[in-house]
C-alpha cells in the first residue's frame, strides 16, 4: 500500500470507516455559505470611490486616465516625478503594444535582477479591499509584478468588481488558466524589525495605479 | 538567549524568559500592535463574527469530507501539470524534498516561511544533504543568521530588537562596507532586500508553504507581505509547496471567507499586500515562472486527530491571534514554549503530535482566561482542549506528585462542603489579617515564584459564601 492509500485509509479510519464515503460529489463539494460583507457589495460609482480610497489605504497611489492613449505620457510623468530614468520593463501586452512609446526607452519581457520601473495589465479589481488581480502569462510575466522597484499598474474602471466573488466569477468566465493569479494590494511591506511598517520589503516599493476611466459612473451598476 | 529549547524544560526557560529584559521589552511590542490592529479590523467590519460562523462551518464540512477534498485536489493540481506527493510523517517529507531536490541537480534552496517546514525541520535535511538554504523572509533570515527557531507564527524574529539584528547583518554581511550606518529600520530591511535578490536568481528550488489549498482549482495559496513568496517560486527552476492535510478548503469562495479573516486577525490589515493562487509549472507560452511544480502533502499526525477529541484545532489557520492575547505568551514570549508552535494553539497542537509526555507543561501554560478562544477566527475551543490534555496527563501519571497529593487534599475537603467552607473561613480571616490592610502580600512563604514578579492579593474577610448568606437575608 502507497503512502497515498495508508494516508486516505487513516483520514477515513478517523471520520468513521468507509461507508460515510459513499456518497456523490454534488452532495459534498459545496461553497458553504458565508454572509458577503456590506463593503463587498457596493456599486457605482461607490464602488470605485472605495475601491480607491482602499487603495490608498494601503499605500498605492493612482491616476485617472481618459484612454489607455494618454498611458505613455502619464507613465512618463511618474517616471520624472519619482526620479526614475525614462525608461519601463513590460510584457506583449495588447493593450500597451499598439501606444507611442517613442518618448521612451521600452523593453519587452520578463524582470531581470535590478529593474526600476516595470509596467503591467490587471485583470480586474476588487473594491473591498482595493486589490488587484493580475495573472500571470506571455502578455505579463509574473516576475514583473515583483521585481519592479516601483511598480505600475493599468485597469479600467469597468473591470473593478465589489470583492472577492466578483473576482472569482470574471476569472471562471474569463476561461483563463495561469500559472498564477495574484492578488497585489499596494506596495510590499515588512513589520519584522520591531513591529516598525517599512515598505519595500523584497516586492515593489510602490505601486502605482492608472486606472483607465471607461465607465461612465453615474450610471453603472 | 534561549537556542532550541525543549517543551519538557518549560518552566525553566519561562524563568530565563522573564529574567531577560530584551526579549521583555520587545513582547512589550507585541501585546500593543497586534492586538490594538486586530481590534480596529474587526471594529471596521460588521460581519466579521458572522463570518467566524461560516468559516467554522465551512471547515467543520471539509475535515468531515477530507479524504474526497485531498483527492479532489490532487486530481486539479495534476490536471494543471503539478506533482502531488504525500508524506507519512516528517522524516518522508524530508526524503520526498530531497529526492526532488537531487533530481534536479540542485545546489541552492531559497524557501518563503513555513511553519509545517520548522515542523518537520526541513533546512536541517537540507543543510545535511549539503544543500544551501536560504530563508527570505527577513524575519527568517534574521533567525538563521542567528540559528534560532521562529519565535511567533507571524513573526518569526520578534523577539529581536533592532541594534541585535545590526550585530547580525555586519557578521553576516561582511562583503559589504564595514563602516555603512544603520540609522533606521529602513536601512536594515534595504540591506536584506538587496542580499536576498540576488539569491532567488540563483536557487535553483524555490520551497513555500501553503495558508490554503484549493480542491475546485488545484492551486496552493500564500498570503504575504513582503513578495519574498512570490519571487522565490517564480525565478526558481521547480517550485516545491509543502503543506499539511488540513489546508484544504473546497473552492475559491470558501478561500474568500478564510481571507476576510486571516489578515485581520492576524496583523490587523484587511488583507495582505500579496495573495497568490499558484498551480502547475509555468504555461508553454509563459516567460517566467518554474519549470515544474511538486505539492508535499504532509499527514505527519492530523489523519489521527480526526475524530478525536482534538479534531476541531485543524481548523487552525496560523493567524496568531489566540497568542497574541494570550497573558502566558506575552509574558515569556514563544521560544519558552519549547515548540515549533507556541502559545495556546502550540499548547494543544504540540502534544497531539509528539506526545503529551514530553509536552505536558504547555497545555498548561495558561491562565484559561479565555482569550485566545474570544478571538480566534475559526472558533477553535483551545481552552477545552488543553483541559483534554490535562485530563490525560492526569490519567497517565505524568502530573508531578506535588500536584497530585495537592489535588487529593484539596478533593478531600472540596467533597466535604461543611469542612470546606469552616476552614475557607477561617484561612481568609487569617489571611487577611496577614496582610495588615493592605490587601496583597509582597512575600509568601512557598509563593516565591509568584510574589518575586507581583503582589498576591489578599482575600476578603468573609468568604463569597458568607457574603451571599448574609445578603440574601
Amino acid at each position: 500500500m502507497s503512502a497515498r492509500d495508508r494516508i486516505l485509509q487513516n483520514v477515513r479510519h478517523g471520520l468513521g470507516g468507509s461507508a460515510a464515503r459513499d456518497v456523490t460529489k454534488s452532495d459534498w463539494i459545496k461553497t458553504t455559505h458565508a454572509p458577503i460583507p456590506a463593503i463587498a457589495r457596493r456599486n457605482g460609482s461607490e464602488r470605485t470611490t472605495q475601491f480607491l480610497n482602499n487603495f490608498e489605504q494601503m499605500h498605492g497611489t493612482y491616476s485617472k486616465l481618459k484612454s489607455f492613449d494618454e498611458l505613455p505620457a502619464m507613465l512618463s510623468q511618474q517616471l520624472r516625478e519619482r526620479n526614475i530614468g525614462q525608461s519601463v520593463r513590460m510584457g506583449p501586452e495588447p493593450d500597451f503594444s499598439t501606444l507611442d512609446w517613442s518618448n521612451m526607452d521600452v523593453s519587452v519581457g520578463p524582470g531581470r535582477l535590478v529593474e526600476p520601473a516595470t509596467l503591467t495589465r490587471a485583470f480586474c479589481a476588487s473594491s473591498e479591499t482595493g486589490t488587484l488581480m493580475l495573472l500571470s502569462g506571455a502578455k505579463n510575466p509574473v516576475t514583473l509584478n515583483f521585481l519592479g522597484e516601483t511598480h505600475f499598474v493599468a485597469l479600467k474602471s469597468s473591470e473593478i468588481e465589489a470583492g472577492f466573488e466578483g473576482m472569482w466569477s470574471r476569472w471562471r468566465a474569463s476561461g483563463h488558466t495561469p500559472r498564477t493569479v495574484n492578488l497585489i494590494t499596494g506596495p510590499s511591506r515588512t513589520a519584522d524589525i520591531e513591529q516598525s511598517l517599512e515598505l519595500g520589503a523584497h516586492g515593489a516599493l510602490a505601486v502605482h495605479l492608472f486606472l483607465v476611466d471607461d465607465l461612465d459612473t453615474k450610471d453603472a451598476t | 538567549m534561549i537556542q532550541h529549547p525543549a517543551a519538557k524544560n518549560f518552566p525553566k526557560n519561562v524563568d530565563q524568559a522573564l529574567k531577560n529584559e530584551t526579549l521583555q521589552g520587545t513582547l512589550r511590542q507585541v501585546s500593543g500592535g497586534f492586538v490594538d490592529s486586530r481590534a480596529t479590523a474587526r471594529a471596521n467590519l460588521p460581519e466579521f463574527d458572522s463570518l467566524r460562523d461560516a468559516a467554522r462551518y465551512m471547515k467543520n464540512h471539509t475535515l468531515q469530507h477530507l479524504d474526497l477534498y485531498l483527492e479532489e485536489f490532487e486530481q486539479a493540481a495534476k490536471n494543471a501539470g503539478g506533482h502531488v506527493h504525500w508524506a507519512e510523517n516528517a522524516k518522508d517529507a524530508q526524503q520526498i524534498v530531497l529526492d526532488i531536490c537531487a533530481d534536479t541537480n540542485a545546489k541552492i534552496v531559497s524557501k518563503g516561511k513555513s511553519m509545517v517546514a520548522e515542523e518537520i525541520e526541513l533546512n536541517k535535511a537540507l543543510e545535511e544533504n549539503g544543500y544551501e538554504v536560504v530563508e527570505t523572509d527577513l524575519g527568517e533570515y534574521i533567525i538563521q543568521l542567528r540559528n534560532e527557531t521562529p519565535s511567533h507564527i507571524i513573526a518569526p524574529a520578534v523577539h529581536v530588537n533592532k541594534k541585535q539584528i545590526e550585530q547580525d547583518f555586519r557578521i553576516a554581511h561582511s562583503h559589504l562596507d564595514p563602516d555603512r550606518s544603520f540609522v533606521d529600520s529602513s536601512s536594515l530591511v534595504r540591506e536584506a532586500r538587496h542580499v536576498l535578490r540576488e539569491k532567488y536568481f540563483l536557487a535553483d528550488v524555490g520551497i513555500t508553504g501553503a495558508n490554503m489549498l484549493i480542491a475546485e482549482t488545484g492551486q496552493s495559496v500564500i498570503v504575504t507581505n513582503e513578495g519574498n513568496g512570490d519571487l522565490t517560486q517564480s525565478l526558481a527552476r521547480v517550485h516545491i509547496v509543502i503543506a499539511s492535510l488540513e489546508k484544504v478548503v473546497p473552492t475559491l469562495d470558501d478561500a474568500s471567507t478564510v481571507l476576510r479573516l486571516l489578515a485581520r486577525s492576524a496583523t490587523g490589515q484587511p488583507i495582505t499586500a500579496y495573495t497568490t493562487f499558484s498551480s502547475g509549472p509555468r504555461r508553454a507560452s509563459d516567460p517566467d515562472g518554474p519549470e515544474e511544480y511538486h505539492v508535499v502533502l504532509i499527514d505527519n499526525g492530523r489523519s489521527k486527530m480526526l475524530g478525536s477529541d482534538f479534531q476541531d484545532v485543524l481548523r487552525c489557520i496560523r493567524c496568531g491571534a489566540c497568542m497574541n492575547h494570550c497573558p502566558v505568551y506575552q509574558a515569556v514570549g514563544g521560544h519558552a514554549y519549547g515548540s515549533v508552535y507556541p502559545g495556546p494553539i502550540g499548547a494543544v497542537l504540540t502534544p497531539a503530535l509528539s506526545g503529551v509526555e514530553d509536552n505536558k507543561h504547555l497545555p498548561n501554560a495558561s491562565t484559561f482566561c479565555g482569550r485566545c478562544e474570544a478571538v480566534c477566527p475559526m472558533r477553535i475551543p483551545l481552552p477545552k482542549m488543553m483541559r483534554h490534555w490535562r485530563e490525560r496527563e492526569f490519567e497517565q501519571h505524568l502530573t508531578p506528585a506535588a500536584m497530585r497529593y495537592g489535588l487529593r487534599f484539596w478533593a478531600f475537603f472540596a467533597e466535604r462542603p461543611k469542612l470546606y467552607h469552616f476552614c475557607t473561613r477561617w484561612a481568609n480571616r487569617v489571611m487577611h489579617m496577614s496582610a495588615r490592610g493592605k490587601g496583597r502580600f509582597s512575600y509568601l512563604p512557598f509563593a516565591s515564584a509568584w510574589t518575586r514578579y507581583r503582589d498576591m492579593p489578599a482575600p476578603e474577610a468573609t468568604t463569597f459564601q458568607s457574603q451571599w448568606a448574609k445578603n440574601r437575608k
